[in-house]
C-alpha cells in the first residue's frame, strides 16, 4: 500500500476494492424526511452496508423475489483516504481521498416492516448490488457544501438536489460517525439523499450524476 | 481460515436464535432468521479490550458460536452450504443495550447500538473437523462467574438453516464471519471487568473492559 505526502493511502482510487464498508446517513435532507413522514433528526441516523452491495457503472441491480417495492435514493458518497479515528472536526476533511455519485437502493415495503417490527433494517438495505457506484473523482474536484446530485430512471428526471440542503454537513457526518467508528481507506460514506425517492421496475435504467463531474448507468434486472 | 479477522469483509449477526433470550428480552420466536451487519472494525482479537463506549450506559455480552466462511457462497443450497464452512470461533456479540432499546423505540436501525469499535470480540480459529455445529458447548464468565452457558443444539435455526437463508440474498465470501445468536443471561459488563469466552476443553479467549478516552 503506497501514501502520498498526505499520508494519505493511494488505495482509495480502486475503493470499492479496497475498501472494508460503506456506512450510510438516513434522513439527511429535510424534504426527504418529510416525504417518507419521517421527523427531523437530531443527531446523523446511521446504518451500513456491506461490500457485497458494490456495483460500478454500466453494471446491474438485481430485483430481489422478496420485495414488491424497490427504490432509488441518490446520494454523494465521501471516499476516505486515510484512516479516522476520534478525528476532530477542523481535520477530519483531511481524511477524505474524494468522491463517487452513489445510490442507496432500498427495498422500501420491507424496510416499512422493519420499522413496524422494531428490527434491524438489514433486508431492506444490505443485499447484494444495493450500492451502485460511479468512477472515483478527487477531492479537489468537488465541493461538498455545494453539490448537485441527480438522479433519472429511463430518462425522466426523479431527483435532483443540492449537498446545500443536508441538514448535517459532510464534515459534520463524517466526524460523528468516526468517534465511535473508525473509518478505512476506501471506507465509502453515503449522505443521504434529496426528496424525490421513488421505485423502479425491472428493465429501469438508472442514470445517477454530479452534472458536469461524473455520471453513471445500471440497469435493474 | 485462521486470519479471518484481517481476511473477512463483514459480520452477519442472527437475531434471536435461542428461545429463552428471545423471551428474556420480551422478544417473539421468530419464524424465519433474522439478522444485521456488524463491520469488521468491530474486531477485537483475544487479549484485547473491549471499549465501553461513552455514549452508551449500559454494555451488554453475547455469547454466540462464530461461523468461519472458507469459500465464497451465493444461493448455495442447504445440503451444500457445510462445505463452504472454514471452521469455528467463540465469540461475544457486544451490544450498547440501552442504544439498542431506544433505536427500537424510535424505530430505527440498529447500527449505533452494535457496530462500533471493538464489539465484536473472537477467540481463535477452530478447523472445521473439530466440532460439530449442533452440539457444541459454550460458557461466558465475567471476573470468573458464568453468566451465559448452554449448548448450539438449542439454536431455533441451526447452522445450515442460517447460512443457507443469508446466502439467499447477501453473498459470503471467505473469512466472513456468521455470529448464530445468544442463549438467555445477556447482561451488563462494567470498566475493569475481564470476560472471558469458552468452548470447554476446545477454545478460551478472554477480554478486559476498559474506558473510552
Amino acid at each position: 500500500q503506497s501514501t502520498g505526502s498526505s499520508g494519505i493511502n493511494a488505495e482509495y482510487g480502486d475503493f470499492v476494492r479496497a475498501g472494508s464498508k460503506i456506512v450510510c446517513v438516513g434522513r439527511n435532507y429535510a424534504k426527504h424526511a418529510k416525504e417518507l413522514g419521517n421527523a427531523l433528526p437530531t443527531k446523523p441516523l446511521l446504518f451500513t452496508k456491506p461490500t457485497t452491495c458494490y456495483v460500478t457503472n454500466g453494471g446491474k441491480v438485481k430485483y430481489p423475489t422478496i420485495t414488491n417495492d424497490l427504490h432509488y435514493e441518490v446520494e454523494l458518497g465521501v471516499v476516505i483516504g486515510k484512516r479516522a479515528s476520534q478525528v476532530p472536526i477542523e481535520e477530519i476533511m483531511n481524511h477524505v481521498a474524494g468522491y463517487a455519485i452513489s445510490v442507496d437502493i432500498t427495498c422500501r415495503d420491507i424496510q416499512e416492516d422493519c420499522k413496524k417490527e422494531r428490527s434491524p433494517w438489514t433486508m431492506a438495505k444490505c443485499l447484494d448490488t444495493f450500492c451502485p457506484v460511479g468512477e472515483f473523482i478527487p477531492s479537489e474536484r468537488i465541493d461538498p457544501l455545494n453539490t448537485e446530485v441527480l438522479l433519472k430512471v429511463n430518462n425522466e428526471l426523479k431527483q435532483h438536489g443540492n449537498t446545500k440542503d443536508m441538514i448535517f454537513s459532510v464534515p459534520t457526518l463524517i466526524e460523528y460517525i468516526n468517534r465511535h467508528i473508525t473509518l478505512l481507506p476506501g471506507d465509502l460514506v453515503l449522505t443521504g439523499t434529496p426528496e424525490g425517492v421513488g421505485p423502479l421496475q425491472r428493465g429501469d435504467e438508472i442514470y445517477a450524476a454530479i452534472p458536469g463531474v461524473t455520471e453513471a448507468t445500471f440497469t435493474v434486472e | 481460515m485462521k486470519d479471518f479477522v484481517q481476511k473477512g469483509t463483514k459480520i452477519i449477526c442472527i437475531g434471536r436464535n435461542y428461545a429463552k433470550h428471545a423471551a428474556e428480552l420480551g422478544n417473539q420466536v421468530p419464524s424465519e432468521p433474522f439478522y444485521f451487519i456488524k463491520p469488521t472494525t468491530c474486531y477485537v482479537e483475544n487479549g484485547g479490550d473491549i471499549i465501553y463506549h461513552k455514549i452508551t450506559k449500559n454494555l451488554h455480552h453475547e455469547l454466540e458460536l462464530g461461523v468461519v466462511v472458507g469459500r465464497k457462497m451465493s444461493r448455495v443450497p442447504k445440503e451444500d452450504v457445510m462445505a463452504h464452512v472454514a471452521g469455528y470461533c467463540i465469540s461475544n456479540d457486544v451490544t450498547c443495550r440501552d442504544l439498542q432499546e431506544k433505536c427500537k423505540s424510535e424505530r430505527k436501525p440498529w447500527s449505533i447500538s452494535k457496530c462500533l469499535d471493538t464489539h465484536c470480540a473472537v477467540g481463535p480459529f477452530i478447523p472445521a473437523s473439530e466440532l460439530s455445529h449442533n452440539n457444541i458447548e459454550m460458557v461466558l464468565k465475567v471476573n470468573g462467574e458464568v453468566r451465559q452457558s448452554t449448548n448450539t443444539k438449542n439454536m431455533l435455526f441451526d447452522v445450515p438453516t442460517l447460512l443457507e437463508y443469508v446466502n439467499r440474498h447477501i453473498t459470503l465470501l471467505p473469512g466472513d464471519l456468521v455470529q448464530t445468536g445468544t442463549p438467555e443471561g445477556v447482561g451488563p459488563m462494567h470498566v475493569g471487568d475481564i470476560v472471558t469466552l469458552s468452548i470447554p476443553g476446545v477454545s478460551e479467549a478472554s477480554f478486559k473492559i476498559i474506558d473510552d478516552c
